[in-house]
């Protein structure tokens, strides 16, 4: 009888917990949480140097550093990056030009022993930035109409509560299912697990430090692991400024070539 | 090159390391490499070369200065050692000038020349470490003007520089066939370089549009052919016949363009030479070697494209020779009316981007004949490769890559960069 009652609690516990997860979740769809997430403020142009730190199964380790250039102007993402170590890509600049109504990116490179700016195919947002476990879609801001959200509970984590949002690719993906920790009200992630066609956890984004940049929140320590092949980068981002005045040639073939001075 | 100067040139690298070193915004880069070939016929090895290729560039607010300085060491030979690049950049508003000894690169091809005709090439070995050494510098002067996505370049090249062929005892060395009978004691006088006027620079112009969906150029030039032409032939005795050689001027015009199309790039360019100038041999005239003007057609489609994790690209080349006859030579080899070139690059990165495969080809349709570059590169990091590979040379010996067939090479290089 009293195992009877006890049963009855934890049963009771569980359908208000749910329910009053339903319900917070309820105030935002899955939609609208990738899209205020999409939508957030990250500022209309930034510069900050990032330091990249990949670890192998082995536990040996390499660094990468780059200044990375960002404006975002009428529907359009320019990211603009420089390649500063090792040395035997020093003076590389990569140019990417992503846009809002889903257009394929417009990506180029730039080799300065080849002297020669060229246009690379941008179907390889899976494949891998620079031999990290980021991918090329991991470093940009992924479309919100490219998945179907869904929220599924809410969760305190690092002492901030976050909605978990569940995303199903629409497209033939690597990782066609991607949970979000999403901070609320303030709309960027603090986690994301990335899971295979099988089911299985592929990959985890981990947030290690975040703070507030004239008035905008900067993610400047993330980890993305991977679990299967057992490798794990770390990207670092330092100096971190907003609201830079580019000119109108800054986001070219010039400036490629020129490098991140002026 | 004398001991004296050549200390002075390893003084002026190390001081300019050291003065990087000092200096604010300065800086001292470059590349270490130790590159061996060994001929696969005869096992010989022909090539063991060490090459220092440094860069020292000092920014200020005005621009940038760049000096490029390579030494090249190989056994028993004179170390050499050469200023590859020394130059200025000024950048204004909307324009950049570069004033020095420069290399500029034009169009969309790989591996192909086609509008790319401001830097002459050095062919003093027909394979080289890195395709990127194949560029000479010119002493030049070069503006970009800048409108919107709109930019204008010119470019003056106040010396005529040619193409670098094979020395003589080289093993890149093709030795022409003149339509003389054995008796006939043939010699062949260096070709004059023009002199040094404004009339005999070159110039080249070219305008383009940096677009998100598609980018374009449009080009020109007035120049000298690379490579010298048999300019004249006489005959002081019976049995003598002397060869002169002399580069001659002609114009092009061509353009080039990229785009994509989801994750396909196409790129194309293509060039019109206007009366260019070609030799004509015919054994039955008298003098039997003579210069014809004929306009000629490059024209170049590339298709690249990512599949199964890894990059592959695919070139078509096609040349074509107006007024055709059966007469004209390229160095003393018959010049075809329509000649036809693929060339096909696969690449792929494994652990991490740390290990590379590659696989570069070209491929001429007559006669069929074809390069074949297998390669693989290991990243240590911190700057440290290991490569190796292959350049085999197979198909008919009539043609460009089959008649290097006994020049086929296994290669090993290692290379670190500070």
């Amino acid at each position: 009888m009293r195992t009877h009652r006890c049963y009855q609690t934890v049963f009771l516990v569980i359908v208000l917990v749910l329910g009053m997860s339903a319900l917070v979740a309820a105030d935002f769809t899955g939609e609208q949480v990738m899209w205020e997430v999409y939508n957030r403020d990250s500022g209309d142009t930034m510069r900050a140097n990032l330091v990249m730190t990949l670890t192998n199964a082995r536990g040996s380790v390499r660094e990468r550093s780059i200044v990375q250039y960002r404006m975002d102007t009428e529907g359009v993402e320019s990211k603009l990056m420089f390649f500063l170590s090792p040395n035997d890509v020093r003076n590389t600049s990569f140019l990417s030009l992503s846009y809002e109504d889903g257009r394929s990116d417009a990506q180029y490179i730039y080799l300065p022993a080849l002297k020669r700016v060229k246009r690379i195919a941008s179907d390889s947002k899976n494949d891998s930035f620079m031999g990290s476990d980021f991918t090329y879609d991991d470093m940009g801001s992924r479309h919100p109409s490219l998945d179907s959200h869904t929220v599924l509970r809410k969760e305190q984590m690092q002492g901030t509560s976050t909605l978990v949002v569940e995303s199903i690719a629409k497209g033939n993906e690597d990782y066609p299912r991607t949970l979000s920790w999403v901070v609320e009200g303030e709309w960027f992630g603090l986690k994301k697990e990335f899971y295979k066609r099988d089911g299985t956890l592929g990959k985890t984004l981990s947030i290690e430090a975040f703070e507030q940049i004239d008035g905008i929140y900067v993610i400047t320590d993330m980890t993305m692991k991977d679990w299967e092949k057992q490798t794990s980068t770390r990207i670092q981002m330092k100096d971190v400024e907003f609201n830079l005045d580019f000119d109108d040639n800054f986001f070219t073939e010039r400036q490629m070539k020129i490098g991140p001075r002026g | 090159m004398r001991i004296k100067q050549k200390l002075f040139f390893v003084f002026l690298v190390l001081m300019t390391a050291g003065l990087s070193s000092i200096a604010a915004n300065s800086s001292f880069t470059g590349m270490v490499r130790d590159y061996a070939a060994v001929r696969t016929q005869t096992m010989d090895m022909p090539v063991h070369e060490q090459t220092l290729d440094a860069f020292y560039e000092h920014s200020t607010d005005m621009g940038q200065l760049t000096l490029h300085p390579v030494v090249y060491s190989n056994p028993n030979k004179a170390l050499q050692l050469d200023l590859a690049e020394a130059y200025f950049d000024f950048y204004l508003e909307n324009a950049d000038v570069r004033i020095g000894k420069q290399k500029v690169i034009w169009g969309e091809a790989e591996g192909a020349f086609i509008t790319d005709l401001v830097s002459p090439r050095d062919m003093r070995s027909f394979i080289l470490a890195d395709f990127s050494e194949i560029r000479k510098a010119v002493p030049a002067v070069k503006v970009d003007s800048y409108a919107g996505p709109y930019t204008l370049q010119g470019i003056w090249v106040t010396h005529f520089i040619p193409t670098s062929l094979p020395e003589p005892d080289s093993m890149w060395a093709q030795t022409p066939s003149f339509p003389f009978p054995p008796t006939v004691a043939v010699t062949v006088t260096d070709p004059a370089i023009p002199d040094a006027s404004l009339e005999n620079s070159e110039v080249f112009l070219s305008i383009g549009r940096f677009g998100n969906a598609i980018s374009w150029k449009l080009n020109g030039g007035s120049v000298f052919t690379d490579e010298p032409l048999v300019s004249s032939v006489t005959a002081p005795t019976a049995t003598s016949r002397e060869i002169s050689q002399a580069y001659e001027r002609y114009t092009f015009v061509g353009g080039s363009f990229n785009t994509a199309f989801g994750g396909l790039v196409l790129r194309g360019e293509a060039a019109l030479a206007l009366d260019k100038p070609m030799n004509s041999l015919d054994p039955s005239k008298n003098p039997p070697i003579t210069i014809e003007r004929h306009s000629q057609i490059q024209a170049l489609v590339g298709l690249d494209w990512n599949m199964a994790g890894a990059q592959w690209s695919s070139q078509y080349l096609m040349v074509y020779t107006h007024d055709h006859t059966d007469t004209l030579v390229s160095q003393m080899k018959p010049v075809k009316e329509f000649a036809h070139t693929f060339t096909f690059r696969v690449q792929d990165t494994f652990l991490d981007e740390q290990l590379t495969l590659r696989l570069f080809a070209y491929l001429e349709l007559e006669p069929l004949n074809t390069l074949l570059r297998p390669s693989i590169s290991y990243n240590f990091g911190n700057g440290v490769l290991l490569e190796g590979g292959m350049d085999l040379f197979l198909g008919d010996k009539d043609g460009t890559f089959g008649t290097y067939a006994s020049n086929s090479l296994a290669w090993a290089a290692l290379r670190w960069y500070f």
